[in-house]
């Protein structure tokens, strides 16, 4: 059945995201009107979509490539989940961006970002998905680069790494393709061996780097500090993480049978483990509010990954339950630093502490959603994690071992910035701060609520979107919802968390400010030496990347001074040199001359008689 | 019919020559040009219409052994025309009238001269021909009866006596083995005579005095002395086509017809070519005088025709004679140039001109015309004979040598260009303010040079349809 309904998902934010950089400048609130109006239509939609089954499909571009869309459980879920963050940080926007430089191109790439993801979500043919893959890949560009001159470097090595990526994942879709001899997703089985496995991998590491895991990741925390921050909450710790975790559990789940017994399953379970534990020692150490954040949309990632490279059902279920968790108290975490922004005027921690009691409400936000990622009971987070960890725990302990790890100092990250932020004594200049407006705190309740709900009645998102997601096949029986299954992981994550909290008590207390609570961990004997090369970006891919094309350049450079040198040095003094020389010999001399011709003619007729 | 076009200039001579011949003076100049507009008319007009029988009364006249083939036809047009251009060239340098009819006799005589070479079937009414056109040239050399010229000439009529000295011994070692010296006799003789030293023998000697007619190297000592210190009229006849005739023209009908062109003298050839494009080209670089600097140009183009002729298919002769025509076009157009240079500065070395494009306009752009026409840059004729040369050689497998036949057209592009730059380009000299284009006599010329040039180029694909029809296929 082709239904036309389908296109609008993607073709309302489209035009309303055209339409709002043609209103003029000054009619700003019909700017943010039309913004908010669209995203609103766009929830309606796809609320109204939602448990519906509809395909679309439309010949294009020739090559009998379909425009093929299709709508069910899986990406229905998806662009409503989409429509949702789009419309509350829309909403957030209107007063956090208000003095800000850019306002309609922000709006304008909000709502082609929420297009284009609703379109690569919806396609069911890879070159559709490709198409709008790409076209996301420009909103992004665009959204980093408008915030300021310094944002535009940011942007580039945004562009470059997820365009590296993008370039994988095209060369993945073109020998998936190829070995299934279709591209209609729904369509392709295809087994992991040899050629499919690297299909698979090229594939993967398209949808991991859009999640944002290592090493892809380096322009997230840059970008934390640079763009605007309802970009922030909206793309890499939302958006984002929808598309890519929906890519992989597609291409894991459907389109190729990923076992426990395939060594792909092992390498993502590995890239799963070190994003977790890489990223989350990185946030230890951060001392500005976003900047920490961002490393933990890294880190983060790592738990969905894993979770779903066990290929075993609990770890799978864990691993797309952790993907909205995520999103939902990521950006929340999010908007709540934009919230002290705004009204502080600064994220460095240092010059905060103690603003609680002054944005009450916002610090009741952090608390909730901090405690979430922590996977502290009864919060949605602590039902995830605990899924991913049973699923680790099956296929190894080293992998448990790993999400274990990074659970703890991601415990230990958020005291601390909670207790040096919102906590603490209050300094004098922070008197004065009030609790951000109504508009701002209302999408920070929201997400804190759907967070408490996820948590408290889990058996609402588990039974009625992840769980018909893995499908009752892969799920063998399991029913995941309600309290977890292993009561000795509870009481094992219970001991990890209280360590992490006796150890940022005695930390905090040893060295008198919360700030400082990690330096412990920060200085220690052989971490210090990594950690100082870190904040010198010495293990960022970019700018590793970047040097090695310096000195690639700097060879050509010299190839082509050698190449020119042949030209223009070595090709002129020989054939000056030969000319010379063959000048001298014509002498002017006649008997030279005719001794040339004899011994030419001796040489020739005996060249002849003995060559005859 | 083609036995005309040497008893008409022949006895024009004899007639302008008789007692009263203070009338016949002033006629000398439009006789001679008339005469050679005819013949260029008969080329083409036989050509066109191959059928053609209304000549055929005067055979049953004259039954001498004279026919013309493509081949042919191809030289005699080509020895009409440089021959206009230098009566003309000569004319505007000199306009005395009793040297212009001096003038004028030498032309016809070495008319007959290269005419009969062309079409002779026979060895030795070939080496009469040679000596007929050798001897003319000996006078034209020294005709300005300089130092400098007289010492030219000597040079050429030493070495040019060797070479006849040579064909002369390869004639009588032949004679001996074939009891007969017409072409055929002698083809026939060299495929199946048991005597192979002796054969061998008689076609180096042959070949060699060849060689030196036409300059290659190292057989070329006479060339640049006597191309530079020739009147520049005598230049233009002498590098457009009297070398190529009797050389080069001799050296393709007995490689041809006569002798078998086997391996080993394909190899012989085709080194002999190279060693003479590359070495004529690096030679031409560093030269200061422009007649001399085209002298060593003219040896280095003589080694892609004998290239071309080395490469043994009937495309590859089809590009040698092409670009024997070729080259009679534009490096007379170069020397014609050279002459007006000559003419309006006094000197030919480089090192004292400068942007005198901006003086002489006409001059100057037939100039580069040519030179881009001889460095085989398209759409220009030159560009096509280079390329059939180049395939031909790549197709029948010398690699290495069509290689270097590309890079010695890097070589010609670069001597040229450096000539263009010092002579033409750049700022006017302050002594050379005063400068004018030259007259109408030797512009006429250049312009007509420069429109072959240009339009064998441009419509080449009609030319190759001629040369398919004709050469190959002939």
């Amino acid at each position: 059945m082709t239904d036309m309904t389908l296109l609008l998902p993607i073709l309302l934010p489209f035009f309303a995201g055209v339409l709002v950089l043609l209103v003029p400048r000054r009619f700003r609130a019909i700017t943010e009107g039309l913004a908010l109006t669209a995203v609103l239509l766009q929830l309606a939609l796809t609320a109204g979509l939602f448990k519906k089954e509809l395909v679309f499909s439309l010949p294009w571009l020739g090559w009998g490539l379909e425009f093929s869309l299709r709508l069910y459980h899986f990406s229905a879920f998806i662009i409503l989940a989409v429509a949702g963050f789009g419309f509350l940080i829309a909403l957030y926007s209107t007063v956090f961006m208000r003095q800000r430089p850019c306002l309609k191109q922000f709006y304008a790439y909000l709502l082609l970002n929420v297009s284009f993801t609703s379109g690569a979500v919806l396609a069911d043919n890879l070159v559709v998905m490709l198409f709008f893959w790409e076209g996301l890949l420009l909103a992004l560009f665009g959204m980093i680069a408008i915030a300021s001159k310094a944002a535009f470097k940011t942007a580039t090595k945004a562009f470059v790494i997820v365009g590296i990526t993008d370039l994988c994942l095209m060369l993945g879709v073109a020998l998936t393709g190829s070995l299934a001899g279709t591209l209609e997703m729904s369509r392709i089985h295809l087994s992991l061996d040899g050629w499919g496995s690297l299909g698979f991998i090229l594939l993967m590491i398209g949808a991991i780097s859009k999640a944002g895991a290592m090493p892809f990741h380096s322009w997230i925390p840059d970008a934390a500090v640079d763009a605007p921050l309802p970009f922030m909450a909206l793309v890499p710790a939302a958006l984002e993480k929808l598309l890519g975790i929906y890519l992989l559990a597609r291409i894991s789940l459907d389109m190729f049978a990923l076992g426990a017994d395939s060594p792909v399953s092992i390498l993502l379970m590995a890239v799963g483990a070190v994003t977790i534990l890489f990223a989350v020692m990185m946030a230890l150490i951060q001392k500005d509010y976003k900047r920490l954040l961002s490393y933990h949309a890294v880190s983060q990632v790592g738990y969905m990954i894993l979770g779903i490279g066990t290929a075993v059902p609990a770890g799978i279920v864990g691993g797309l339950f952790h993907m909205i968790n995520h999103a939902l108290y990521k950006s929340c975490l999010f908007l709540t630093g934009g919230a002290v922004e705004k009204q502080a005027g600064t994220t460095e921690l240092a010059a905060l502490g103690g603003i609680g009691s002054r944005m009450p409400v916002t610090f009741a936000c952090f608390i909730v959603s901090a405690v979430a990622i922590s996977g502290v009971p009864p919060l949605n987070g602590f039902f995830s994690k605990e899924l991913v960890y049973d699923g680790a725990l099956q296929r190894g302990w080293v992998f448990y071992g790993a999400a274990a790890l990074g659970s703890f100092f991601t415990a230990l990250s958020f005291l601390k910035l909670g207790h040096a932020a919102f906590l603490g004594k209050i300094e004098e200049k922070n008197k004065q701060v009030k609790e951000a407006p109504f508009s701002m705190l209302l999408p920070m309740l929201g997400i804190a609520f759907l967070c408490i709900l996820f948590g408290v009645y889990n058996h609402l998102p588990l039974r009625a979107l992840i769980q018909p997601i893995v499908g009752p096949y892969r799920l063998q029986g399991h029913d995941f919802a309600g309290l977890p299954e292993n009561t000795l992981l509870v009481v094992i994550t219970l001991i990890v968390l209280a360590a992490a909290l006796a150890s940022h008590l005695w930390a905090a207390k040893k060295k008198g400010s919360a700030l400082k609570a990690t330096d412990h961990i920060h200085y220690a004997p052989v971490l210090s030496g990594i950690y100082a090369k870190a904040e010198k970006r010495f293990f960022d891919p970019y700018d590793i990347g970047l040097k090695v094309a310096g000195y690639v350049a700097g060879a050509v450079f010299w190839c082509d001074r050698a190449i020119d040198w042949l030209y223009d040095g070595f090709t002129v003094n020989l054939a000056a040199a030969l000319s010379h020389r063959i000048r001298r010999w014509h002498t002017g001399n006649y008997s030279t001359y005719l001794s040339w011709s004899l011994i030419g003619l001796i040489v020739v007729t005996i060249f002849l008689i003995c060559s005859r | 019919m083609y036995a005309y076009l040497i008893l008409i200039p022949f006895f024009s001579v004899i007639i302008l020559n008789l007692p009263f011949r203070t009338t016949m003076k002033k006629a000398a100049f439009w006789a001679c040009l008339v005469l050679l507009l005819a013949q260029m008319c008969l080329v083409v007009f036989s050509a066109i219409f191959p059928g053609c029988s209304f000549f055929d009364i005067f055979k049953t006249l004259f039954k001498l052994d004279f026919t013309a083939d493509n081949l042919s036809r191809v030289l005699l047009f080509s020895i009409a025309l440089i021959l206009c251009v230098t009566l003309l060239v000569q004319k505007s340098i000199l306009g005395d009238k009793e040297r212009i009819f001096n003038f004028v006799n030498m032309l016809l005589i070495i008319l007959v001269g290269m005419n009969g070479i062309v079409m002779v079937r026979d060895i030795f009414s070939l080496y009469v021909f040679l000596e007929i056109t050798a001897v003319s040239s000996f006078i034209l050399i020294g005709f300005n009866q300089d130092l400098d010229a007289f010492e030219a000439a000597f040079k050429y009529i030493i070495l040019s006596v060797i070479a006849t000295a040579l064909m002369l011994s390869s004639i009588a070692i032949i004679l001996l083995l074939a009891g007969d010296t017409s072409f055929s006799a002698i083809a026939s003789t060299v495929r199946l005579s048991p005597h192979r030293l002796l054969i061998s023998l008689a076609v180096g000697i042959f070949l060699c005095a060849c060689f030196i007619k036409a300059g290659l190297m190292p057989f070329h000592g006479w060339l640049p002395d006597v191309y530079s210190a020739a009147p520049t009229s005598v230049s233009v006849l002498l590098a457009g086509i009297a070398t190529k005739t009797v050389g080069v023209y001799t050296l393709i009908r007995i490689v041809n017809s006569v002798f078998v062109l086997d391996r080993s003298l394909q190899h012989l050839l085709l080194a002999l070519g190279a060693v003479s494009m590359i070495a004529g080209a690096l030679a031409a670089l560093g030269q200061r005088d422009l007649k001399r600097m085209l002298a060593y140009s003219s040896i280095s183009q003589v080694g892609y025709i004998v290239l071309g002729l080395g490469a043994a298919t009937p495309l590859g002769l089809a590009g040698a004679i092409f670009h024997v025509f070729n080259h009679a076009v534009f490096k007379s157009l170069l020397f014609v140039d050279s002459a007006a240079v000559e003419l309006e500065t006094g000197t030919v070395q480089m090192d004292k001109l400068s942007g005198l494009a901006k003086r002489m306009p006409v001059t100057g752009f037939t100039s580069v015309l040519a030179s881009l026409s001889c460095a085989g840059i398209p759409p220009l004729a030159g560009f096509w004979s280079k390329l059939i040369i180049v395939i031909a050689l790549w197709a029948s497998g010398h690699y290495a040598y069509a290689m270097l036949a590309v890079l010695a057209s890097l070589l010609t592009l670069a001597y040229l260009l450096t000539m263009q730059r010092k002579i033409f380009f750049g700022k006017l000299g302050q002594d050379m303010a005063e400068i004018e284009e030259a007259g109408p006599v030797l512009m006429l010329p250049a312009l007509i040079l420069a429109v072959i040039t240009v339009g064998v180029g441009l419509l080449f694909p009609f030319v190759s349809i001629l040369l398919k029809g004709n050469l190959l296929g002939g």
